[in-house]
């Protein structure tokens, strides 16, 4: 087990440099660079200013001497600084946000869980039954609806209309400190919560129904409830390891996405996390900040997948690995 | 059993009922606007201004958060540092200099030197006294070498005409004689040439001597008190205290401030989504949307329907134009970067004046006000700022929307429909495409160019209406113009110090993306700083309508709208009284009613 953990690590290092070379490549390619969005903002600076800052900051260098450059620093642990955020370190920008993202994720991966597993079961036990066209129904809206409409439509009725919960960022003051920090936080995460796990939660939903009902269709449930065991050890004991281990790869992956991916609904709820940082950088060409990012949530998605497979071996004792 | 299944019940209505909720809280919250409407005659605006309370503005996107004067870049950071710093004069409604931190100046007979006294018991936010010496120090690290590599962007704009800057800029001596500090309370600025935006140059946020007098200029944008809430020092009104990144920053009142305690304890800017904005003044969590978006005019209605909500609309300093390219630059030129306007390869068709006044009078700009910006702007005829006092709409030429006239200059000056497919052809019979580029990011601008399509194929001219390229992009093509652009979109904010159009339109500007060379508008845009005619404002004035009309006939852009700003605050925010430049205007004066 160990030695397989190891090897695997081992074979990260080699797809992590040659994501940055790819990222590194894609990003030089795209046309324009951090300054040149900057000068069209404020037509008082003259132009020279940019030309200056460029050979300063070494963006006229060939692609190979930036590349090298960044590398060497990276490989000490050092991103550089933003070309956007003028003169922040990559690594404190991402910081802040970083610790975002894996709130609203953990968050919003609970809230799926909790509510996607048991109706998926409900409704594999008691097939065609209201409740169970009711979360098919439900299942299918919630795939169909984009992001950030449903985001928009949780702020106007559970906020602006109902005053329930917060619409817009993490904390409702810089001054809460302690236990209040965390229900404070707890509370703001909610409506960005629900709205990032919809399509999630609709989707665990079906693949635990069509799992469990898989399963409970077999022989050895068969002979389990033949030697008269009772329905509920037959469900806990018999069904549900079998049906969880889909469900356990589709979170390995999903931990990746929820970090990456949660672009339009941080963006609406005003959340600040990696997401719409990786944007804003991507958009303005910052590219420290944008190979940092892209490093961190490619190691993320590798070890997601790592996670995924040990868990594998958990719960299924047929895989071993060596 | 049987509870369970309730339970699951429920959470299956509360999803089901959350669309429904939806449609119902619509009408309800209708229903809820209408009542206030009707209700809300009395805005409590009167009275007397009452001390305490704490109000919130909403702004779209978070400052990048460099709080330093000499350092930030965006308007966001402004809305900071507009409360927290402050220079030695500012400008009133005419947008003439008036004193601020300086009580009165004089200026030399030819305009190379102003001698500035300050007002005398100016506290930072930590207590220590304003003196010359914090000004000195201000425009000397702009000075400094190294400025600009650490990032800094302001000198073109106010140091560069210094006495002695580019000895000290590139370290070739020690000593900084463009600003002295007479004594504690007397400064004098010392230019190379008589100065024409003498009370301009002199005003530039002031930061602190104290705090960052040993900073080396290159650490200065990582600083604490550039950075860090608490530790941002300035003489302004407020103090910034508090900040939640990217989500909230609170400013709080300096009690000691100069002119007068602040009436406000706290004023609290939140990074809100601007889909949600008005819901959140609508509901009271939000007291005023300021700069830099402000109301977006399709909603006006909707924010004016709002009974506590009380709007105000100026016009804003920037313009939307359709840029010609007149010349484009040769291979080499662009390769190295220069602007020669000898080189320049004239753009067949888009050079010639006659064809450039067509498609002027071809679109109808009234018709783009009324309907993009519901109309909440204004056409414009010049490539000035309309608040100055250079601005001259009577020397313009007005190009009102005359279809006809458009097609007759069309063939007089020889682009005919020979081959009766609807569209002219060149005046040596080839077909004849124009192409028009814009870029993405301004909705309106994007939604302006098939309009401006429509209209010019109207008068027979084939537009290729190109894919919209995102800035960045776009920018970089507009600018090495070795291409074969035609039409180009773009929009220019101009700053409120002076109206000189120099920078944007002069035939070597590297703004000047239309290429434009003219003979006349190079001579009389040099007139018009030329000493010391030019200190008489009048004279200037006289030579920049002069220049309106050369521009406006010539045509090397025509200016599609000047869009208004749209102001919100709820009723009981008082004494807010928004300057042609910028709404935070002397918010130690605005107060709320309770």
């Amino acid at each position: 087990m160990y030695k397989y953990i190891i090897r695997r690590i081992l074979v990260f290092i080699p797809m992590l440099f040659a994501l940055t070379i790819i990222v590194f490549g894609l990003a030089q390619l795209a046309p324009g660079d951090a300054l040149s969005g900057k000068s069209l903002a404020d037509p008082n600076v003259d132009p020279e200013i940019y030309e200056q800052q460029r050979e300063a900051l070494g963006l006229n260098d060939p692609i190979y001497v930036q590349y090298w450059n960044w590398i060497s620093s990276a490989a000490q642990g050092d991103f550089g600084n933003s070309l956007i955020f003028n003169g922040r370190s990559v690594m404190e920008l991402i910081e802040a946000r970083f610790a975002n993202t894996l709130y609203l994720g953990l968050f919003s991966l609970a809230i799926t869980i909790i509510v996607a597993i048991p109706i998926g079961i409900y409704s594999a036990r008691k097939p065609y039954s209201m409740l169970d066209y009711g979360a098919t129904g439900f299942g299918f809206l919630g795939l169909a609806i984009p992001n950030f409409f449903f985001g928009l439509i949780a702020i106007y009725v559970f906020s602006i209309n109902l005053g329930w919960f917060p619409s817009q960022g993490t904390l409702s003051s810089p001054g809460v400190s302690g236990f209040d920090a965390f229900t404070d936080r707890i509370h703001h995460m909610v409506l960005p919560g629900i709205t990032l796990g919809l399509a999630g939660t609709a989707t665990y939903m079906r693949y635990m129904r069509s799992e469990v009902l898989d399963v409970l269709g077999s022989d050895y449930i068969r002979t389990a409830k033949a030697k008269g065991m009772s329905e509920r050890n037959v469900l806990y004991k018999h069904t549900l390891r079998n049906a969880l281990i889909p469900i356990i790869t589709l979170m390995g992956f999903e931990i990746g996405v929820l970090l990456s991916g949660a672009v339009i609904t941080e963006q609406v709820f005003q959340y600040p996390g990696l997401g719409t940082l990786f944007l804003s950088s991507v958009m303005n060409r910052d590219f420290p900040v944008v190979m940092a990012i892209a490093l961190i949530l490619g190691i993320l998605i590798l070890i997601g997948n790592l996670i995924a497979d040990i868990l594998y071996s958990i719960v299924d004792p047929r895989i071993r690995y060596d | 059993m049987l509870k369970k299944k309730w339970l699951l019940f429920f959470v299956l209505m509360l999803s089901v009922g959350f669309v429904l909720a939806a449609c119902n809280e619509d009408d309800s919250s209708k229903e809820k606007e209408n009542k206030t409407q009707a209700e809300g005659g009395d805005d409590g605006a009167s009275g007397e201004p009452q001390k305490g309370g704490t109000i919130t503005g909403a702004m779209d996107t978070a400052p990048a958060g460099v709080f330093n004067p000499i350092f930030y870049e965006e308007s966001y950071e402004a809305n900071i540092l507009d409360f927290t710093h402050e220079s030695l004069v500012s400008q009133n409604k005419e947008l003439e200099f008036e004193p601020h931190l300086a009580k009165e100046w004089e200026i030399n007979e030819d305009q190379t030197e102003i001698t500035l006294k300050l007002e005398e018991g100016v506290k930072w936010h930590d207590g220590e006294e304003f003196t010359a010496d914090d000004v000195v120090f201000t425009y000397k690290a702009m000075s400094t070498p190294g400025y600009i590599e650490a990032g800094g962007i302001r000198s073109s704009e106010y140091a560069e005409r210094l006495l002695g800057y580019e000895e000290f800029s590139k370290g070739e001596t020690d000593e900084f004689e463009g600003v002295v500090a007479e004594d504690d309370y007397t400064v004098t600025f010392k230019f190379t040439e008589p100065n024409v935006t003498i009370l301009k140059d002199v005003g530039f946020s002031i930061i602190p001597e104290h705090i960052f007098g040993e900073v080396p200029i290159d650490e200065m944008p990582e600083h604490p008190a550039t950075l860090n809430p608490g530790e941002v020092i300035g003489t302004g009104p407020f103090k910034f205290t508090e900040m939640l990144e990217r989500e909230q920053y609170v400013l709080e009142k300096h009690a000691d401030y100069w002119k007068q305690e602040p009436y406000l304890d706290k004023i609290v800017w939140r990074v809100v989504d601007q889909s949600v904005m008005l819901g959140l003044l609508e509901s009271e969590e939000i007291d005023f949307i300021a700069d830099p978006s402000g109301v977006p005019a399709p909603d006006y209605e909707t924010a004016s329907g709002i009974g506590h909500v009380e709007i105000i609309e100026q016009p804003d300093f920037g313009y939307q134009l359709m840029g010609f390219k007149i010349n484009h630059r040769k291979d080499a030129d662009v390769e190295a970067g220069k602007i020669e306007p000898d080189n320049w390869v004239p753009n067949e068709d888009m050079s010639e004046q006659k064809v450039r006044q067509a498609m002027a009078y071809a679109i109808d700009r009234e018709a783009l006000v009324d309907n993009l910006l519901y109309g909440h702007g204004s056409v414009i005829n010049a490539p000035i700022a309309q608040q100055f006092w250079a601005y001259d709409e009577g020397a313009a030429t007005k190009y009102e929307f005359d279809p006809e006239k458009a097609k007759a200059l069309l063939d007089e000056a020889g682009y005919k429909d020979t081959n009766d497919d609807g569209f002219r052809e060149t005046p040596d019979g080839k077909e004849w495409v124009v192409n028009l580029n814009y870029p993405t990011g301004n909705k309106l601008r994007e939604d302006s160019a098939p309009i401006l399509e429509k209209f010019l194929e109207d008068v027979g001219i084939n537009i290729d209406l190109r894919q919209p390229k995102e800035m960045t992009a776009y920018q970089e093509e507009l600018e090495k113009d070795n291409s074969d652009w035609d039409l180009y979109l773009l929009g220019w904010s101009l700053g409120s110090g002076d109206p000189d159009p120099v920078g944007l339109w002069n035939a070597t500007a590297p703004y000047n993306y239309s290429r434009w060379n003219n003979e006349e508008s190079e001579k009389l845009l040099k007139e018009a700083v030329k000493t010391p005619e030019a200190f008489e404002q009048e004279y200037r004035a006289k030579k920049y309508s002069e220049w309106q009309s050369v521009f406006s006939e010539d045509l090397p852009a025509l200016l599609l709208y000047a869009q208004n700003k749209i102001y919100a605050h709820n009723k009981r925010l008082n004494g807010i009284n928004p300057m042609p430049y910028s709404y935070n205007n002397e918010p130690e004066n605005w107060w709320v009613s309770e």
